[in-house]
């Protein structure tokens, strides 16, 4: 029989299910992908869609979405899912819907599989989480569900392959059924009576006595084959229903969240985080340092001072390296915030926060999209999506650039390794929680009062809530976090890569011509004297410096240059840039030494053209860092402002609110330090 | 009229009504919390607020004035 639907279309499957039911994980088994599956409700807000491993010979698309609660959205993310299966935009209906179920939450869950098979849809249930059924000493028959639901229920475990085969033949049976005069029609309206609610749960609890089955603990070993077992089993009619949770989550959360030892528990999970980031990652950047170092004065060596000379080793592979060095950090920190999220603890930690964070404006559910700021504010704006008061959204995207992504890292680091001793690395890490600090109580600060002036800025009003389903605790999955961190490293590095390539080349180019060779004064001088020389006169009447003497005067309130001003405007692009184009304005060639090593030799020799003064001081240094806590200088970022709130108001105020307060604060900084004698 | 808000910590109760004009009131009765169901208060943080309760297995941080709907 040839199903007369592939001669127009590829068959859609869609996976649906409750939040945190396994939907991602299956996908990804089915699509070789490799998608974030993380313990906590909401992990995915974006749908994705790819093609079935030809090594399943499944000629089909399959459509990954955020998990829903109900066919009635209440929450954006909650939104695209129910939108795409009703009609995806591009892809249509699907032929297929698979609901994944977890089956240590049966009731719950099979109230979206009774809207869904009510709605008229094809759908197949699948069953995961079994092996936390099992620990409740519970089993559950798959045969007596489906025939009582009318729909195809399998058993899987996507973790490790278990039941995927079964799941793939029925699947191949299903594609094979499907045929173009038996249309589907789901009805988008859903009936939102309570009684018909009731009616419904009433009925799944009349379900559930009838398939879950006490297991005999004899056969609690790993290898029983499930029927046999099942014949074993004694059916649970009159036992009560499963409705205590996880026994060990349980006793781990009388401590976590305990009263007093919970809110000492999160301070000291955050400090931990943020902590290890520069101890752990010492050691590798080292390393990395070392590399690029012997990379530089190699192709120097190899081409001399000539044009090309000047642009590998200045333009490229210092500009490369010089934020490639603070790899180690992003990877530790995308490690941590994975195994903290795979843990189930974000979501307490999300509860802990939702007191304070309501009373400036916020959700509790802001906090776990404001972590993730901390790595990148792209992924972080875009999961702002599971809150479902736009007020709070919208707020919650306002104040995301202000978390200290990891693109700051290298700035950051840099400047403070500017400031301290060479002899106390310590105070480096105490200098950088320390900004971490005053850029998370800048962020609340800027937050209360934009709330305060909610009614003009923000301009959005709906009934707050917060209900969030508290995960069961699992011991993080080392693989999923690995392989996670290693795909976001992956996307660091592809965004920043080229950005940096490119603007390295761009600025190379506006610091080279048009005076590429210029005449200065030789006699008496020897010939590294003359090419010191030579640097600073091609740069002094490059286009970068014509330029930059435009944007002097804004610069000079800060005790800056226009060398700096140059620099400050390629940030606009991406922050990371900023190292990169110091190293190449500041003609870094000193051999020997290790790439930051003589950025900071360069920066504590620069003077002020006009009038001499040192460049960077400790003042200008310090207002340098406070412009980079606040100003929002990411074009990406910018963006996907604009795609998530809809209109070009929130980023607009986003770029002039911040663009302000970072040159204000900056100045009042260094002008203070100045008054107080510390220059 | 006492509702899930005023529960002490670890009391269980049976849910026998949920109130419709809370906003939440749908959502809720969505997520399980249906009359009949037993809910025990688990936790509650140093802020009294949300708390966290547990309905058929699974335990939901919900804010108190939510709990407040859930009449027992
Ligand atoms: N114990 C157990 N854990 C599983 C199973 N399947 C998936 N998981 C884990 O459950 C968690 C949630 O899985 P996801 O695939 O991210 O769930 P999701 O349905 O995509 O979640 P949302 O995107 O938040 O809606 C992850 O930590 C998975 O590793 C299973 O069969 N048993
Ligand atoms: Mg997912």
């Amino acid at each position: 029989m040839t199903p007369a639907l592939t001669k127009n279309k590829i068959p859609l499957i869609t996976l649906v299910g409750q939040p945190n039911s396994g939907k991602t994980t299956l996908f990804n088994y089915l699509s070789g992908k490799n998608f974030k599956t993380v313990n906590y409700p909401g992990s995915t807000v974006e749908y994705s869609i790819s093609k079935i491993l030809s090594k399943f010979s499944i000629n089909a698309n399959i459509l990954d979405s955020p998990g829903i609660i109900s066919l009635i959205p209440s929450s954006p993310d909650e939104k695209i899912s129910v939108d795409s299966l009703f009609s995806h935009p591009k892809f249509g209906k699907p032929e297929i819907v698979i609901i994944t179920v977890d089956s240590s939450q049966l009731s719950r869950h099979l109230y979206l599989v009774k809207q869904l098979i009510d709605a008229n849809f094809n759908v197949i249930v699948v069953l995961t989480m079994l092996d936390l059924l099992r620990k409740k000493n519970l089993d559950i028959s798959e045969s007596k569900l489906s025939s009582i639901l009318g729909c195809k229920v399998l058993k899987i475990d996507s973790r490790t392959g278990k039941g995927l085969n079964e799941l793939l033949l029925s699947l191949k049976d299903s594609i094979s059924e499907i045929s173009d005069n038996e249309e589907l029609f789901p009805e988008q309206l859903v009936n939102t009576q309570k009684e018909k609610l009731l009616e419904s749960y009433r009925h799944i609890e009349e379900i559930e006595k009838e398939v879950l089955f006490r297991k005999d603990p004899d056969n609690g070993n790993k290898n029983f084959d499930i029927s046999e077992a099942n014949k074993k089993l004694v059916v649970l009619n009159s036992v009560r229903l499963p409705n205590k949770p996880d026994a060990f989550t349980l006793k781990v959360d009388k401590f976590t969240l305990h009263r007093y030892w919970g809110i000492l528990i999160f301070f000291l999970v955050m400090a931990v985080t943020f902590t290890s980031i520069f101890w752990l990652a010492s050691p590798l950047m080292e390393f990395i340092n070392e590399v690029f170092s012997l990379l530089s004065s190699g192709s120097e060596k190899l081409f001399g001072d000539t044009l090309i000379g000047n642009l590998i080793s200045n333009g490229l592979i210092n500009g490369l390296g010089s934020v490639l060095v603070f790899l180690p950090q992003i990877l530790i920190l995308f490690m941590i915030l994975g195994l903290l999220e795979d843990s189930g603890y974000l979501a307490r930690g999300a509860m802990l926060a939702d007191k304070p964070l309501s009373m400036i404006g916020l959700n509790g559910k802001s906090f776990v999209p404001m972590l993730s700021g901390f790595a990148c504010a792209i992924p972080a704006i875009m999961a702002t999506r599971t809150i479902s008061n736009r007020r709070e959204r919208f707020l919650t995207i306002f104040i995301i650039p202000l978390m200290s992504c990891s693109a700051r890292i290298p700035v950051y680091a840099l400047l403070i390794a500017f400031l301290i001793p060479q002899d106390k690395p310590w105070i480096g890490g105490i200098a950088m929680a320390s900004i971490y600090i005053f850029s998370i109580f800048s962020s609340l600060l800027i937050a209360s009062l934009v709330n305060k002036f909610r009614e003009k800025i923000i301009r959005e009003s709906d009934s707050s809530s917060f209900i969030l389903e508290l995960p069961a605790y699992r011991k993080p999955k080392l693989q999923d976090v690995l392989n996670n961190t290693i795909k976001n490293a992956t996307q660091y590095l592809k965004k920043a890569g080229p950005i940096i390539i490119y603007l390295s080349l761009f600025l190379w180019v506006l610091t080279y011509f048009p005076n590429t060779d210029p005449q200065v004064n030789v006699t008496g001088k020897t010939a590294e004297e003359v090419s010191e020389l030579k640097n600073s006169e091609r740069i002094m009447t490059s286009y970068a410096s014509s330029l930059g003497k435009i944007i002097e005067p804004v610069m000079k309130p800060l005790g800056l240059d226009w060398r700096v001003g140059v620099s400050l405007i390629a940030t606009f692009a991406a922050r990371e840039v900023f190292v990169s184009s110091l190293a190449l304005i500041f003609k870094i060639t000193e051999e020997g030494d290790n790439i930051q090593a003589s950025i900071l030799k360069a920066m504590k020799e620069a003077k002020i053209e006009d009038t001499g003064e040192k460049l960077f001081t400790t003042a200008t240094t310090t207002g340098l860092i406070i412009f980079f806590v606040f100003a929002m200088q990411c074009l990406s970022t910018v963006a996907i402002s604009r795609k998530e709130t809809g209109s070009w108001r929130i980023p607009a105020l986003q770029i002039i609110v911040f663009s302000t307060i970072a040159y204000v604060v900056s100045f009042l900084t260094v002008t203070g330090l100045r008054f107080f004698g510390i220059n | 009229m006492r509702t899930a808000s005023d529960l002490k910590l670890g009391e269980k109760a049976v849910i026998k009504d949920i109130d419709n004009t809370h906003p939440s009131s749908h959502r809720l009765l969505e997520i399980g919390f249906t009359p009949g169901q037993e809910i025990v208060l688990l936790t509650k943080s140093i802020f009294n607020d949300p708390i966290g309760l547990s309905i058929r297995g699974t335990i939901f941080a919900i804010r108190k004035n939510e709990a407040s709907c859930i009449i027992i």
